[in-house]
């Protein structure tokens, strides 16, 4: 090190703040990561093993003392890339189909903990039935039967009604 | 009866609202915008998830024990978006980063026990345009030279994607981010990014074009 590249002058102390470990701020960020793959996948199996997958990929390439934002950006970056594998190996989804998940956008505060109110919001774009299937089915948790009893409908019918549904809520911009 | 759709969607929304894993088969892909639905509707239901403790352990001792290479490459910056942030946010990321030079020489694809895979005619193909061929489990871009021809990977070297050939510009372009590459394997844009892994290919003497792929 030259002399011009000493923090301070001669005799001065300069007290540099310890840097945070990589790691930690990576948990940190997994958290994150977690959320998202979570939010997208509906349970915590999956979500675990994809998070596991995301760090074990990411975490080796990241250096110590890099900046929380490189490391989430990275970090995101392969969340796409290996969600994108997940829904490609399950259902044979092609790349263009995948743009949707890939073109997400980097999260840069924590989610909002007002899921059912979110999922509300989007349901309340379909029409009364459809909105009021998904609404029994995912925010109550009714069995199909209950469903049933309570639209005044059969069975059969739900299970129809409940495919439309989702075929349609899939089609509505906060999901993408 | 169990095969109609609403059944076997039926199946997937009752298995994610008893919180289990995605048991997904091959015929569930005609029904993939209604599953991917319900997966966003059960994962978005109960509001943003935390790590379970158990978890988050197990995978911070994990992150202590992975192999660590040290560094955050150029390729990893890129995968990231930083190559581009670099510059807007004044360097500060630039120097953040290692800028360590990408590996030169790029191995060319042997599959293990590897069989020469009939994939085209030569008549077939127009010089100097891009051909996707699947060779068993190898995908390649094979291109006319003359009366030979040569192959490179379909899968980008940066992101693992499926690249396609922009004939009008005649580059391999990748979907997931801004790369494109030339059709000996090499980088086109400013990012150093690692060739194309080459795809060995042959004519043969009956004018068929061979790739060596897999059973």
């Amino acid at each position: 090190m030259t002399a011009q590249e000493q923090p301070g002058g001669p005799g001065e102390v300069v007290e540099l703040p310890a840097a945070p470990r990589a790691t930690d701020i990576a948990l940190n960020e997994l958290e994150l990561v977690y959320a998202f793959i979570y939010a997208r996948v509906g349970n915590r199996a999956d979500a675990e093993d994809l998070t596991q997958q995301v760090a074990l990929k990411a975490i080796p390439r990241l250096r110590q003392g890099a900046p929380a934002s490189a490391i989430r950006g990275y970090l995101f970056a392969t969340a796409r890339s290996v969600l994108g594998g997940f829904w490609s190996t399950r259902l044979g989804l092609s790349e263009a189909e995948l743009r949707e998940d890939l073109a997400l956008p980097v999260p840069t505060t924590p989610p909002s903990d007002e899921g059912v109110e979110i999922v509300q919001q989007i349901l309340a774009q379909l029409s009364d039935n459809y909105r009021r299937v998904l609404e029994l089915r995912f925010l109550h948790g009714y069995s199909l039967k209950e469903v049933a009893a309570e639209m005044h409908s059969t069975v059969g019918a739900i299970k129809v009604m409940q495919l439309r549904a989702l075929r349609a809520a899939a089609r509505l911009r906060p999901l993408e | 009866m169990n095969d109609k759709p609403e059944n076997r969607v039926d199946k997937i929304v009752a298995g994610l609202l008893r919180g289990r894993r995605l048991k997904l088969r091959g015929g569930d892909a005609e029904e993939k915008e209604a599953i991917t639905a319900a997966a966003r509707l059960a994962g978005m239901r109960q509001g943003p998830q935390r790590m379970h403790p158990a978890f988050r352990n197990r995978l911070a001792r994990e992150l202590e024990q992975a192999p660590r290479e040290g560094w955050m490459t150029r390729r990893a910056a890129l995968v990231a978006g930083l190559g581009l942030a670099a510059g807007a946010a004044g360097g500060y990321i630039g120097r953040a980063v290692e800028t360590r030079p990408v590996e030169a020489a790029v191995r060319p694809i042997e599959p293990l026990n590897g069989r020469w895979i009939d994939v085209a005619a030569l008549k077939d193909l127009t010089e100097g345009q891009g051909k996707r061929v699947t060779a068993g489990s190898v995908g390649a871009f094979v291109f006319r030279r003359g009366d030979g021809v040569t192959a490179v990977s379909s899968i980008c070297s940066h992101l693992p994607c499926e690249l396609w050939w922009d004939g009008r510009g005649e580059h391999l372009v990748c979907p997931c981010h801004p790369a494109r590459f030339t059709s000996q394997g090499h980088s086109a844009t400013s990012y150093d990014l690692p060739s194309l892994n080459p795809v060995h290919a042959r004519v043969t003497a009956e004018g068929r074009v061979e790739v060596l792929g897999t059973e």
